[in-house]
């Protein structure tokens, strides 16, 4: 009888491209691999850390799996097996805690599990690009790592202590890579890593690679994923015109106040973030921008905060990700004074959700009467869902094909919960 | 995978030995320490701590790309938890020093007649003696704010006419007030390059000026000292 893998993941898409690499080889190896913690045999929690409150959620999916009576093999890994490493392996003292240099032989680590070898996995020779393409994943979109680790250091962030110095993967095997999982059926690639923008392999940038990629003579759109927006050159926004690359972009602002962004060790000033926008949208007048904001930074005033949510209303945003700041040990916002209280936080953290959802409804306002190109990754309970190319749900009352892309008539938006999503029909 | 595809990037993290320690100022030092294999550009920054604490700090490089050794210059902060402890470390003693890192460096493509404008406050002189050291730059002004003169911190090391004192508590230096005075007085044009280095007040107010200046953001770089 097959072994079953259970897999929670959290956080970032750079988890999210390796919970589904991991996943893949378990196929391959023979083994059952689902997306949740009952009844499996051994349970991989993929965890985040960027913010308390993922450290939480990363230790209440585990507490979750054992209290509902997971005694099979535990695996912790990702971001927070970096950062509290000893904490959870005291809390944990029957769980295997991978760091994320170690991540990619969990395959080896489960085997020698189950052959009863001794095989510590830090004795595994490991490796951040040390994937291979996946073949079976729990996305429709193929996840396409490119680069790993941080140099920027910005105040608030801990990334740079949890995932290492920026290296980058090799171009070739980048290309290979995409070429692999196009062949696999995959129509979209999605360019993944912690700091994108930074690219370098051997004086190959960012740019040149996407150059390199786009240039694949294979059917497949390309869709970059988080990007920094402090280094971008001309022939980027060129690239952008390209019909393979989707008009989506999420760039990170977190703050549209110039001090803060100072006093975050920001590498761009709001100025030069709005003048990227507006080249962005001269691209595509309805190119997509999605953000992340932190509100409530040490020294953030009611007038930085303000800042912001006019940006909110300025930029068009397609969607804005709100952070209430979280304190990260080890870092240097961490030692700054002029906290602003919980309180407070919260407060601002509504007034912008607000604003990012009036947003978010007039920039999709505009599809309305269009045609999407919509690749459909959910079907059920006789309708479908996906996303076209620039990235904003799309929902059709109609049992469609997973994985197709098809041509559909936006007819309207229908909010569920908060989510206003896009109605449309195909068009034959 | 291809050949020469990094297995693991973790922080790389060694000891090395002091071998000189220059006192600048009754609170501010140069620590001399043992390169080892340590390469970096200049403007780059390493973390430093006390060799059996947990804590680091960050500090620009203030040597040059081809000494033998490596340089920080500290200034001490009261009741903090790095550099006091720092000062009392003696030559021949230790400190915990992790790989350099930084983006704060001189653009390779930029023509060798480039006009660069440094603006420091304090001990954000520090990468900019690094840049002049490494010869990164000919064509420079380096505009200096301090209080005191007594903080140029072997300012012999610049041409003396590139090198501008702005003192703002006493009329000792070249200039009688703050460098963002002295920036408003004297334009340097929009095609020089300007690196800025201090605490976020000084960046923030020199941004604002250059922008009325009309100088491109793209022409503005900037690394914030805390």
């Amino acid at each position: 009888m097959k072994k079953r893998i259970g897999f929670k993941t959290l956080g970032c898409r750079l988890n999210q491209f390796e919970t589904d690499a991991l996943a893949s080889k378990f196929v391959g190896l023979g083994y059952e691999v689902v997306e949740n913690s009952k009844d499996i045999d051994v349970f991989i929690v993929n965890t985040c850390t960027v913010t308390n409150q993922s450290d939480q959620k990363s230790r209440y999916v585990v507490n979750n799996a054992l209290n509902h009576g997971h005694t099979g093999m535990l695996v912790i890994t990702g971001c927070m097996a970096n950062h509290h490493k000893e904490q959870l392996e005291k809390r944990y003292p029957n769980a295997y805690v991978v760091d994320n240099q170690q991540k990619s032989t969990i395959p080896q680590l489960v085997e020698a599990h189950y052959n009863k070898e001794i095989l510590p996995s830090n004795q595994n020779v490991g490796g951040v690009f040390d994937y291979a393409p996946a073949a079976e994943t729990f996305h429709t979109r193929s996840m396409i790592k490119i680069q790993d680790g941080c140099d920027n250091y910005c105040t608030f962030c801990i990334i740079p202590k949890v995932r290492g110095r920026a290296v980058s993967r090799p171009v070739e095997d980048i290309l290979e890579n995409i070429r692999q999982v196009v062949g696999f059926g995959y129509k979209e690639v999605v360019i993944t890593g912690v700091n994108i923008s930074r690219y370098n392999d051997n004086g190959i940038g960012f740019s040149a690679l996407l150059k390199q990629i786009v240039d694949i003579n294979l059917d497949f759109r390309v869709r970059i994923s988080s990007i920094e927006p402090d280094s971008f050159d001309e022939a980027f926004f060129e690239l952008l015109k390209h019909p393979k690359i989707t008009p989506h972009l999420h760039l990170c602002l977190q703050s549209a106040s110039e001090s803060v962004l100072l006093q975050m060790r920001r590498m761009y000033t709001y100025k030069l973030y709005k003048r990227m926008v507006e080249r962005l949208r001269a691209v595509d007048p309805r190119f997509n921008i999605t953000t992340d904001i932190i509100v409530g930074f040490p020294g953030e005033t009611e007038a930085d905060f303000q800042k912001s949510l006019e940006a909110v209303e300025e930029l068009n945003f397609g969607h804005v990700h709100t952070f209430k700041y979280s304190k990260r040990e080890d870092t240097r916002a961490a030692r700054m004074s002029n906290t602003v209280p919980e309180s407070e936080k919260s407060l601002r953290s509504e007034q912008l959700r607000q604003a990012a959802n009036d947003s978010k409804i007039n920039y999709r306002q505009q599809f309305v009467g269009d045609q999407l190109k919509v690749l459909v990754d959910t079907v059920k309970d006789g309708y479908s869902k996906g996303y076209g190319e620039y990235y904003v749900p799309v929902k059709i009352n109609q049992v469609l094909e997973r994985n197709k892309l098809y041509t559909v008539k936006i007819t309207g938006i229908e909010t569920w919960g908060e989510e206003p999503n896009l109605i449309g029909v195909v068009q034959n | 995978m291809g050949k020469g595809v990094p297995a693991a990037n973790k922080i790389k993290t060694d000891l090395h030995e002091i071998l000189d320690i220059r006192h600048l100022t009754d609170s501010t030092f140069v620590l001399r320490i043992e390169k080892k294999d340590l390469e970096f550009e200049a403007g780059q920054h390493v973390c430093v701590g006390p060799p059996n604490g947990i804590h680091t700090r960050e500090y620009s490089i203030y040597s040059a790309e081809q000494d033998e050794y490596i340089e920080i210059l500290v200034k001490e902060v009261e009741n903090g938890l790095v550099s006091p402890s720092l000062k009392k470390l003696q030559k021949g003693g230790y400190v915990v020093v992790e790989e350099p890192v930084g983006y704060f460096t001189i653009n390779k493509d930029l023509p060798q007649a480039q006009k660069y404008v440094f603006i420091a406050s304090g001990t954000g002189v520090s990468p900019f003696h690094s840049f002049v050291l490494s010869g990164k730059a000919q064509n420079y002004t380096l505009l200096h704010g301090v209080k005191y003169a007594s903080e140029a911190y072997e300012s012999e090391a610049y041409d003396e006419n590139k090198y501008v004192l702005c003192t703002s508590q006493e009329d000792k230096g070249t200039f009688n007030g703050r460098v963002t005075d002295y920036l408003k007085a004297n334009h340097f044009g929009v095609d020089a390059h300007y690196y800025l280095c201090g605490n976020c007040n000084m960046i923030h107010d020199v941004y604002d000026i250059l922008e009325e200046q009309g100088v491109s953001t793209d022409n503005i770089h900037a690394e914030v000292y805390f």
